[in-house]
């Protein structure tokens, strides 16, 4: 794997074009996907999704392949969301959304549907699957990178640019969380 | 069945699956699920929520990957066309500066006789030949953070 992530890091610092198409295929579905939790809108996941990769071709050279494609990634697509946050509200997304700082509060506007939401088909929406969606996104986040995309804590922090404990401390509440949505009770 | 067993117990099916629990650790969270159906029922629950989680299927926008990658490849094709104007201006700043710290010895020399054959205070001189020597690398970085300035209002007006 190492010698994969380091091959990976010289065609980016090349800007090998082949290499990007590559990467965009491979990684399109776990990018758009993660986009969409933590903006809660298609179109702005859409415009963040190609803003990304645009990030990733200019800034190639800064991946030194000591970590996971996926965290860099992600981190970028994350950095890019909370520039827009800041540029939006002025203010921090991590105080818009740290539960230890405070009731957790979601990405989105409080009246705008969740990303679940929007994406669930009239059947899900009457299904388990809407349970998930009272899950305060700043806990969904991590459950979606921990369970989903399978990135290891320390992936994690480093794509949430926060301590260790802050993220098993979300972890953890946000598992419980996600039980408690899926028995009907509170998440 | 004391209270602090089933709260060791709902401790362990979370640890488990965020960081993993030792093998002793395992044995006994085995043992203590097949006597007690309450703690079985939350690893029951948690296994049915992490699936549920997991197999949450998406939709894709369509045409997506290739809206970006044109995208891309016209930001590549611009940068490829700006390297040039940019390496051309490192090369310039580099002569600059090394041109500036080859000549510096006769500069001062000559800012010195200068001043002694004006009549100029030697603080005066001292600070002309200091801004002979700061203005190429001060005009360098003006060029510089203009082009990052153009650079960021561009990406903005493409978002």
């Amino acid at each position: 794997m190492a010698d994969d992530t380091k091959a990976l890091a010289q065609g980016l610092k090349r800007r090998d074009p082949q290499l990007l198409d590559q990467l965009i295929e491979q990684y399109q579905y776990r990018l758009f996907r993660y986009l969409l939790y933590l903006t809660s809108s298609r179109e702005r996941a859409e415009d963040f999704f190609q803003e990304t990769w645009i990030r990733v071709l200019e800034r190639g050279h800064q991946y030194d392949g000591k970590y996971k494609f996926e965290a860099w990634l992600f981190r970028i697509a994350r950095n890019l969301v909370i520039d827009w946050q800041r540029q939006k509200k002025m203010q921090s997304l991590d105080a818009l959304t740290d539960p230890e700082e405070g009731a957790p509060k979601e990405f989105a506007a409080l009246n705008e549907p969740s990303p679940l939401h929007l994406v669930l088909t009239a059947e899900e929406k009457t299904g388990v699957h809407a349970s998930l969606d009272r899950i305060p996104t700043v806990y969904r986040e991590v459950l979606v990178l921990r369970f989903q995309e399978e990135l290891g804590l320390e992936e994690i922090a480093g794509v949430l640019a926060a301590p260790l404990s802050t993220v098993k401390s979300r972890l953890y509440r946000g598992l419980e969380a996600l039980r408690g949505a899926m028995q009907g009770g509170p998440a | 069945m004391n209270e602090n067993l089933h709260a060791r117990s709902e401790k362990l099916i979370a640890q488990e699956r965020i960081e993993g629990i030792s093998l002793s650790e395992r044995d006994w969270l085995a043992a203590h699920l097949r006597e007690c159906h309450g703690c079985a029922q939350v690893a029951q629950q948690t296994n049915d929520a992490l699936r549920t989680l997991r197999a949450m299927a998406i939709p894709l926008p369509r045409g997506l990957a290739e809206r970006t990658r044109f995208r891309v490849q016209l930001r590549a094709q611009e940068l490829r066309e700006r390297e040039p104007k940019r390496r051309l201006l490192w090369i310039m700043c580099a002569m600059s500066w090394g041109l500036g710290i080859a000549t510096a010895p006769y500069i001062w020399r000559a800012f010195e006789w200068a001043g002694e054959h004006f009549g100029i205070p030697k603080l005066l001189w001292q600070m002309g030949f200091g801004l002979w020597w700061t203005i190429p690398a001060l005009v360098a970085a003006v060029v510089v953070l203009m082009e990052n300035v153009r650079l960021a209002n561009e990406n903005d007006q493409a978002r």
